[in-house]
């Protein structure tokens, strides 16, 4: 957990300097981020202010902790506060409602807002260094002072942060800054119901511009939020995701889009446990936009075309010298892998083999015959480069319907003599799925082996999604979406033909299509739960036990996957790995996707 | 469409007193006489950059620039080895789209930055990097995935 905690914290921090350069260059006048939520106040003020919204919770509170309701509901309802945006006036205003600035005594819960603008204040010796505190939020009464222990960073200091250079404040004892905190620790949870009626005015919480030390606790608070679910302990993990959404629109790019997909999808687990039907993969629903998200996420990353030319580089090896092929593809899809391979063949010393393809895809909601139409656009392709091309297209709700028989066809044997077919089967991203039933891999498997297949192509998501327990594949689910979500953010492919704008909507049908897989894994369970990733390993035993033996992936595919990767705007940051013969295509050091190979056992023949 | 460069004809000029010296020693042959047979066997040996510039000079020059053939030239002569026969290769490349677009879509990327410089004064083409099957089999497998995605199925659909 700790070593996740630090890795996150490098993820974390990598973002945020990003969003740190950028912060650094709007320092002139309005606050960038603040005025992205209403509030105009000039960065120079922004001491004071905070100044005043301290002492301003301190009166609140001490009053409050009184039995001085009328006052608080006065300010509730009653007084009138001309233009809350401009904040320095406003906090001025309230505070002359008060009296007396009280003294510092133990405050009674605060907000979450508020809750984060403490921290920043603290008295860090220096006001250059940012400081990261380590906080559990989830966890009882348990927090001394030396919980928490405060590192500076190297890092500079981010200049739209609220600066405690005042000489006021470094006059509050340390101690009774300490006892503040602790009671922050103990109180999040009921604050955001109680304080709700007390600051009514300031409804939008002020967010505080420390990008560093929120993407810390961002991810903090998610994992707060999966604990708390999974301990079944409703009430906070809905606080809990309330702050994360907060914490997130103080994050830039790619963090702050995860952490909003990863809120949405607990908030969705916390209100609805009962299985949902809109959520997975599994409605009629669903299908109608997957494939328009699919063909956008085909565009704007490297991964599907990495899976495509691996998997088909096997294929073409495996049909080498063979006149009759068959390929069966679990998920056709638009099609957008057939393409490549029949152009290959086509160019293939001593000519094309007759072709045959067989897609399988799920019913449509709208009765359109999606798969038909496919068929009909390859067998135009194929016609183009003079390819025999033969289509046959079936719909199954699930792949485990398929018998043998339906898909080897009537000659698939030997006609007049001439060799039976080649057969290739290819899955993309539908293995995992069939996880969510049991026995049913291994029954498709089964069929798979049945039709004494070439060779078997298999691409999936290299992580583990479908660990026992919730923590597990959240946190699993965490790190893989982050990663993938940096890597979108690298750029569009430069080689497409779409202008600038069509990039950018590439990159968000991207995150959609992501979006909906993550909320898969974190909201759905049973049956629903079909986004079930397992990493190789975990194939590798599967596919043994149903009787397949690997087969290792050539250099040819390794170097075409290579430059494949020059062509997308991230280029340096893809990797391309050979594994025990499978190839791995990952950003930076974490592996994303697998595509391996596999052929029935020779033993067992 | 294609690179619009604006630097012309010099490249043609600097061809014209060899071509000159080919066809009479002691007279200058302008470009207009040479007649479209010889000035295509002369485009045969220019590069990529070379005949984008053509291609700039005039409508008539633009109209042999973008033949098909010097452009096949184009891009298999740093090929290693063509994958297969060449009336394989071209019946299927012409039918996807032709090698002027192939070039420009799917081998230009990949080529070394220094490719994409100006080839030196001299009218030598600077070397290119040789191209093995692999990277063959990428840029074939692009066009067709790239004629693939703009191709509109007629709804012809005759028999079965």
């Amino acid at each position: 957990m700790k070593r996740e905690r630090q890795e996150t914290v490098v993820a974390a921090e990598t973002e945020d300097q990003k969003g740190k350069a950028r912060m650094e260059a709007e320092d002139g006048g309005v606050d960038e981020l603040l005025a992205a939520l209403g509030y105009k106040i000039r960065s120079t003020d922004m001491a004071d202010v905070a100044q005043k919204l301290e002492q301003l919770e301190m009166a609140m509170g001490s009053s409050a902790a009184a039995n001085d309701d009328a006052l608080l509901s006065h300010l509730a309802s009653d007084a009138v506060h001309y233009n809350p945006s401009d904040l320095s006036t406003w906090v001025d205003t309230i505070l002359s409602e008060f009296n007396a600035p009280s003294p510092p005594l133990p405050p009674p819960p605060l907000s979450p807002a508020t809750l984060q603008h403490h921290f920043d204040l603290h008295p860090a010796g220096t006001e250059q260094n940012s400081t990261i505190t380590t906080v559990d939020i989830p966890s009882g009464p348990r927090c001394p002072a030396e919980a928490y222990h405060l590192e500076p960073l190297h890092a500079p200091a981010v200049t739209g942060r609220i600066v405690n250079g005042s000489d006021t404040q470094s006059e509050v004892s340390p101690s009774s800054r300490d006892r503040k905190r602790m009671k922050l620790c103990t109180s999040p949870p009921s604050s955001s119901s109680t304080t709700d009626a007390a600051t009514s005015p300031a409804a939008l919480p002020v967010v505080v511009v420390d990008t560093q030390e929120s993407g810390i606790r961002l991810v903090h608070a998610l994992m707060a939020c999966a604990e708390a679910v999974q301990q079944d302990n409703l009430k906070v993990a809905d606080a809990l995701v309330k702050q994360i959404t907060v914490l997130a629109t103080s994050q830039g790019g790619a963090m702050r889009k995860v952490a909003g997909y990863f809120a949405e999808a607990l908030a969705r687990r916390i209100y609805r446990p009962q299985p949902a039907r809109n959520l997975g993969g599994s409605t009629l629903d669903f299908a109608a936009f997957d494939d328009m998200l699919h063909q956008h996420f085909y565009e704007s990353c490297p991964y599907l075309k990495f899976a495509h030319f691996t998997a088909n580089q096997a294929i073409l090896e495996a049909f080498a010298g063979c006149r009759r092929v068959h390929v069966v593809d679990l998920g056709m899809r638009e099609g957008l892998q057939w393409p490549a391979l029949l152009q290959a063949l086509a160019l293939r010393p001593g000519g094309p083999p007759s072709f045959r393809l067989t897609g399988i895809g799920p019913p449509q909601p709208d009765h359109s015959d999606a798969l038909q139409e496919v068929g009909w656009k390859l067998a135009q392709f194929a016609d183009t480069i003079r390819v025999d091309f033969r289509y046959r297209g079936f719909v199954a709700a699930s792949l485990a319907d398929l018998e043998p028989y339906m898909l080897l066809g009537p000659d698939a044997g030997d006609i007049d003599g001439e060799e039976p077919e080649a057969v290739a089967v290819n899955s993309v991203f539908e293995l995992h799925r069939l996880l969510a039933r049991q026995g049913a891999l291994e029954k498709v498997l089964g069929t798979i082996r049945a039709m004494r297949p070439r060779i078997v192509t298999v691409v999936e998501q290299e992580a583990n999604h479908n660990g026992e327990t919730f923590l597990e594949r959240f946190t699993e689910a965490l790190h893989y979406y982050s990663t993938m979500f940096d890597s979108l953010e690298g750029g569009v492919s430069a080689a497409s033909d779409a202008a600038g704008s069509g990039g950018r909507r590439n990159q968000v049908m991207s995150e959609v299509y992501l979006g909906r897989q993550i909320c898969n894994v974190v909201a759905c369970e049973g049956a629903e739960r079909t986004e079930r990733h397992e990493a190789l390993a975990q194939w590798r035993v599967r596919m043994g036990r149903a009787g397949f033996e690997p087969v290792p992936i050539g250099s040819n595919a390794f170097k075409q996957a290579s430059m494949l990767l020059a062509l997308f705007a991230g280029g340096d940051g893809y990797r391309v790995e050979e594994r025990d013969g499978s190839l791995t295509l990952g950003w930076h050091t974490r592996p994303l996707i697998t595509t391996s190979a596999w052929r029935i056992t020779s033993a067992a023949c | 469409m294609k690179r619009r460069s604006v630097e012309g004809p010099e490249e043609e000029k600097s061809k014209r007193p060899r071509s000159a010296e080919v066809a009479a020693p002691e007279e200058a042959v302008s470009a207009a006489e040479l007649g479209e047979d010889l000035l295509l066997e002369v485009l045969k040996r220019a590069d990529a950059r070379t005949l984008g510039r053509a291609a700039c000079v005039s409508r008539g020059w633009r109209r042999l620039a973008e033949d098909e053939r010097l452009w096949e030239a184009v891009c298999t002569r740093d090929w290693v080895k063509v994958p297969c026969g060449k009336q394989q290769l071209r019946a299927v490349v012409l039918a996807l789209g032709g090698f002027r677009r192939l070039h420009s879509l799917y081998i230009l990327p990949f080529l070394a930055p220094s490719a994409a410089l100006p080839s030196p004064m001299t009218g030598r083409p600077h070397p290119q990097q040789r191209w093995g099957k692999d990277e063959v089999q990428l840029s074939l497998s692009l066009l067709s995935i790239g004629f693939f995605e703009k191709m509109i199925p007629n709804n012809n659909r005759g028999g079965a």
